[in-house]
């Protein structure tokens, strides 16, 4: 695949089973840099095995994923990283006996030279101001020294993004980071979405079809593995073949 | 305000060296070699117990074969100062370097399994060593090595020799002391946050820029090298070495330390070590089954204090605290 294109993200005929059943059949699609794009469909579509195949949590069974013309697709997860790739999960993963602020120099550390491993963590300065960004922007500075394990819910799913953006990726895949939130807090989440779309590429899986409908330049539809339909939202809103799927019977 | 955990540990760090100040001055007074020797024997169990406390506490793998390391230190310094030259910096200093390399090789194949399976991988490898050495004619088989020569040591003050219980006693604190500051040194870098984040949540890791591999095998070798420079001490001390050193009850009895001592603070288990070889002492001068008693106060510790002594400690400095804050 010598082909050069613009899409910061690009993945070529993704596919991946599971004993009998298709997971992820033969999908691609191509993301350009900034804005936000959301892949939506039903439970069981394929949505968080397709960000399993883009993040390295998984290998596919063929084909291909490029970030920036490169080509990550045996990448590990910890590799892809440092090729400006991050993502959150959708059932929140921190390290939850840690405090917060620890939680979040742990994750700005990989900003820093290796050798600074050994060294005392007060020499980590571009990692310590990262985490103090950090801290204030999610608006955690109140619970800095809790355990993540002891914040609510929707305090958890802002630290779970926070940990995500720690170093300062160039494409974000988040799995629905608004699961479980309150209405006020999921309003809050989509305006930081739309505003992280500003500065980076950040690539969605949600739910909430009328959240991705005002957030995204772009929407990809799945269901059962394939891609029914790729376009801008207004598009996919009055595709026929996205009705019938994913709206079903009271089309929008 | 100190976090009570931090106050917990400096308390236990000021008590023991407090003790061992007063031991060092009345045991010279009192001209006493009982007391100063099975101080040293606390101390050099305490460095084996850090060890194990190293990768449970704070990485959270239970090794059940630390005693492998701790019985070839052991064996490797006696064989230096028997076969080489009486000198204890080379000792010290080739076995820190062994025991490097073979933690390195065996973090190989004990690494590659999780959980109760790298417990069992410890404890095989351990026993398997164990019943080499029982049966190695050249290493003594199962009477071990006796014989091994009394030291003159360098020190800024002239050459002393290892004999005086009081001298080498605070040796031994000078030696474990620095594993002790070593190990604690490393938590404060970021290396030793990757350990905290393995333990709390390794497959998270990879997500945020790092392979858990290295930190794992860095912090085994580390733990490989405490355990062999406590257990060169041990000849220098006995005057002798045996299998039984690399034996499950050695390694087992470590785990059992840090657990009353408590887990993940490092001092915890020489704090441990020091209770239990005293009242192995005491109680032993009583009664033949002091084993009874002391698994009955093992017993009453864990159920009445899951995070050992320390955590006992920091529980009340943090109660106390909220008192405080309270009537503020």
């Amino acid at each position: 695949m010598k082909e050069v294109s613009n899409c910061i993200l690009r993945a070529i005929n993704l596919n991946k089973r599971f004993g009998g059943l298709s997971a992820v059949d033969n999908v691609s699609f191509g993301i350009d840099a900034l804005g936000v794009t959301s892949i939506i469909g039903p439970n069981g579509a394929g949505k968080s095995t397709l960000f399993n195949l883009l993040s390295g949590s998984f290998l596919p069974d063929s084909g291909s994923v490029f970030i920036n013309n490169q080509d990550i697709s045996r990448l590990n997860p910890e590799a892809r990283l440092a090729a400006g790739m991050a993502r959150s999960f959708q059932i929140t993963n921190l390290f939850f006996d840690l405090s917060v602020i620890e939680n979040l120099q742990i994750a700005s550390q990989a900003l820093e030279p290796t050798s600074r491993l050994y060294l005392p963590s007060s020499r980590s300065e571009l990692a310590i101001q990262r985490a103090e960004d950090l801290l204030r922007e999610f608006e955690l500075v109140g619970s800095r020294h809790l355990l993540a394990g002891s914040l609510s819910h929707g305090e958890q799913r802002r630290l779970e993004i926070a940990v995500t953006l720690a170093t300062k990726p160039s494409l974000l895949l988040l799995d629905e980071p608004t699961q479980g939130m309150s209405q006020a807090d999921t309003q809050e989440t989509a305006d930081l979405i739309m505003r992280l779309g500003a500065n980076i590429t950040v690539l969605l899986i949600e739910h909430d079809v009328d959240l991705v409908m005002n957030l995204s330049k772009k929407v990809i539809v799945m269901a059962q593995g394939c891609k029914l339909a790729e376009g801008a939202p207004d598009a996919v809103r009055s595709n026929p073949v996205v009705q019938a799927a994913y709206f079903g019977e009271e089309a929008i | 305000m100190l976090n009570p955990q931090v106050k917990a540990v400096k308390s236990v760090e000021y008590f023991l060296l407090a003790s061992a100040v007063v031991l060092c001055v009345v045991g010279t007074v009192l001209n006493d070699s009982f007391f100063l020797r099975l101080a040293s024997e606390a101390l050099i169990f305490g460095g084996l117990a850090m060890s194990v406390d190293l990768l449970l506490g704070i990485v959270g793998l239970l090794s059940l074969g630390q005693a492998l390391y701790f019985g070839f230190g052991a064996y490797l310094s006696a064989l230096i100062l028997k076969e080489i030259a009486p000198s204890f910096a080379l000792a010290i200093v080739l076995v820190a370097l062994a025991s490097a390399l073979v933690g390195f090789l065996i973090s190989f194949i004990a690494l590659r399994s999780k959980g109760v399976y790298f417990a069992l991988i410890t404890f095989g490898l351990a026993q398997v060593a164990a019943k080499v050495v029982y049966n190695t004619r050249s290493l003594g088989a199962s009477d071990g090595m006796m014989g091994v020569p009394v030291l003159q040591i360098w020190t800024p003050f002239g050459l002393i020799d290892s004999a005086q219980p009081g001298v080498f006693f605070i040796i031994t604190l000078l030696v474990i002391g620095s594993l002790y500051a070593a190990a604690k040194y490393f938590l404060t870098t970021p290396m030793g946050s990757l350990w905290y984040a393995i333990r709390s949540n390794e497959g998270r890791l990879a997500y945020v820029g790092y392979e858990s591999k290295w930190p794992k095998q860095f912090a085994f070798v580390l733990a490989a090298i405490v355990a062999s420079v406590s257990g060169a001490l041990y000849p220098m001390l006995r005057g002798f070495v045996s299998p039984e050193l690399m034996f499950f009850n050695v390694s087992g009895n470590a785990v059992v330390t840090v657990v009353l001592g408590g887990v993940g603070t490092l001092i915890g288990p020489i704090f441990g070590s020091v209770l239990l070889t005293s009242f192995k002492s005491i109680i032993g001068t009583w009664t033949q089954h002091h084993h009874i008693v002391i698994g009955l106060i093992f017993v009453v510790i864990v159920v009445s204090a899951p995070k050992g002594l320390t955590g006992l400690l920091a529980k009340y400095y943090s109660k106390r605290q909220e008192n405080n804050g309270e009537e503020q």
